[in-house]
């Protein structure tokens, strides 16, 4: 009687552990997929992109990219490295092993710029036309 | 005896739905998360209210285009005078059209003057994107508005513009 107690014990413990793993594997995974640096990447890098297109000089605006600081600081890559402009590309880095570009269709001359620490901001100015 | 064989049995069942259940969200995460977030056509929507600001301000056409009911010279440098640059070192090919079409109100069956920039063979695919949507063909966005020139000539402006950039925005 003791002996069956047991084994159907040690049977639901196996099959809780077993869900446990299952599960935490799942919810890993959603979490590494949605903060991974390709996907902060690739949406900051339009974001920029459609905020410039969209913006009249001389507006300056202020983006909070708290998450992209933090897997930069992670992945060891400085904060005034993080996002770039040449020419009409915006490009964000997150890591070192990617990088993600995307062009915007207006001529202007922008200057982009991390905040002062510890504000995880980027600031974008746009200056003028080229 | 046979509590004992259903109990197992049910077990493993219930960690085969969990598994199968698991595999299915996993599937759809990286379906969610590989395919690009489509901008397009926020994008082209962003690119008529440049190209509209730039035809028109406060009511009036800008002069560079139709200044006192004829059309400027200067509305060949459209682009420039608009602060607009189609081409991109990203990509080898235009992934820009823009299209403004100026009717006046007393004929609007004929243009009377018409500005066609970046490239063309987006038209086609604009015209196949009807009711149904098809995400690789170029997205279009189409507007018109008001507007008088100088001397009060009255204007029905007509405006379309498309992006391409599949690559960027498609899986």
């Amino acid at each position: 009687m003791r002996n069956k107690r047991a084994e159907v014990l040690v049977n639901n413990v196996i099959f809780l552990v077993l869900n446990l793993i299952v599960l935490s594997i799942l919810i890993g995974f959603i979490y590494i997929k949605g903060n991974s640096a390709i996907v902060l990447e690739q949406s900051y890098a339009k974001n920029i992109a459609l905020l410039i297109d969209s913006s009249k000089p001389v507006m300056e605006m202020k983006l909070n990219m708290e998450q992209a600081f933090n897997l930069a600081e992670r992945n060891k890559i400085p904060f005034w490295e993080i996002v770039k402009i040449e020419g009409n590309v915006v490009s964000v880095k997150l890591s070192s092993r990617s990088g993600y570009q995307y062009s915007f269709f207006t001529n202007f001359d922008v200057t982009i710029y991390p905040d002062i620490p510890p504000n995880k901001n980027y600031i974008i100015k746009i200056n003028g036309y080229k | 005896m046979l509590n004992k064989k259903s109990g197992k049995l049910l077990s493993l069942y219930w960690f085969a739905i969990i598994t199968l259940t698991a595999g299915g969200v996993f599937v759809m995460v990286y379906l969610f998360y590989g395919a690009p977030y489509d901008v397009r056509e926020i994008e082209s929507h962003i690119l008529m209210n440049q190209v509209a600001d730039c035809v028109s301000y406060l009511g009036r056409i800008n002069p560079d285009l139709i200044s006192g009911g004829v059309v400027s010279s200067n509305s060949e440098n459209f682009l420039e005078s608009c602060h607009l640059n189609f081409s991109s070192i990203e990509w080898e090919r235009e992934q820009f059209y823009a299209e403004v079409t100026f009717y006046q109100l007393a004929d609007l069956d004929n243009s009377f003057f018409e500005i066609k920039k970046g490239n063309s063979d987006f038209v086609s695919e604009c015209n196949i994107q009807g009711k149904e949507k098809y995400n690789n063909l170029v997205q279009c966005r189409e507007g018109s508005f008001y507007s008088v020139d100088e001397l009060n000539n009255q204007y029905i402006i007509k405006i379309l513009t498309a992006v391409r950039k599949t690559e960027k925005n498609v899986k």
